[in-house]
């Protein structure tokens, strides 16, 4: 069914963009959650 | 060109800094909304699912689930899950791991864009937020799905046909492959104006930073 519409997503557009901020904010990726400073 | 600043967030409901990360862009978009030249924001959320291989039942604790299923260590998991729930209550969230049903996020990310469609989203977002972790009621069911919907004014029979239906998968995976393009491992992810960057639950200085930033880009781009 995945034919049903067509993704909408090309509003971000192609453009790399300026990362601001601190690298080591807090972010899950997988099932990890932590706190920069937790991690193993 | 627009007047309105586009926002894009890659997020994912079952992610605690998604939601903390929303109360800090909230106040950072108030503080920008504040000060001079300031343009109307507009958000867009997006599709992140953080682990796939989750059961959609799945009984236990948010800690069990984490120790038992993935094998962290349980002290690990006890401090972990003690210093989200501390900077939650930071920004103004009670999350309770205690009663958090853990479940596969997949057809709520497919609930989010018919959301979309309907110009209902960011009500959605939120509902589905302080269900998971403030509520512990489950975001993983047909059911559970379509009466959260409803709550925020959908259609429960229309989030029952879409579901069945698959409506929207493709529009989750894409967004789950956009993110891949631009290198997004980790959420949340936003994106301000397709040039500035913001990843996790960053400062709300950060984020008005960043509305600023593109502001002043475009008033640059326009004289």
């Amino acid at each position: 069914m995945s034919a049903v519409r067509e993704p909408d997503v090309t509003a971000v557009g192609p453009t790399p963009f300026v990362v601001l901020g601190d690298p080591a904010a807090a972010v899950c990726e997988g099932d990890a959650c932590e706190l920069p400073d937790q991690a193993p | 060109m627009s007047e309105t600043l586009r926002v894009d967030i890659w997020s994912d409901i079952a992610c605690p800094w998604c939601f903390i990360g929303k109360r800090k862009f909230e106040q950072g978009v108030r503080r920008y909304a504040a000060g001079d030249g300031a343009l109307p924001v507009e958000v867009e959320y997006h599709s992140f699912e953080l682990a796939p291989d989750t059961p959609v039942d799945f009984e236990g604790s948010e800690a069990d689930f984490l120790a038992g299923y993935k094998g962290l260590p349980a002290a690990q998991v006890a401090v972990m899950i003690e210093r989200v729930r501390t900077i939650a209550a930071d920004v103004g969230l009670a999350y309770d791991y205690d009663a958090l049903r853990h479940t596969k996020t997949l057809k709520a990310h497919q609930v989010l864009h018919l959301a979309k469609a309907r110009g209902l989203q960011l009500e959605l977002v939120e509902r589905l937020f302080t269900a998971y972790f403030e509520q512990g009621r489950h975001i993983g069911h047909d059911d559970d799905l379509a009466d959260l919907a409803a709550d925020v004014g959908l259609d429960r029979d229309e989030v029952h046909a879409a579901l069945a239906a698959g409506t929207y998968a493709a529009d989750v995976a894409a967004d789950i492959a956009q993110a891949r393009t631009y290198g997004i491992s980790g959420v949340p992810f936003f994106v301000i104006d397709g040039r500035y960057g913001v990843s996790g639950a960053q400062a709300p200085s950060i984020f008005e930073e960043g509305l600023r930033q593109a502001t002043s880009d475009r008033a640059g781009v326009e004289v």
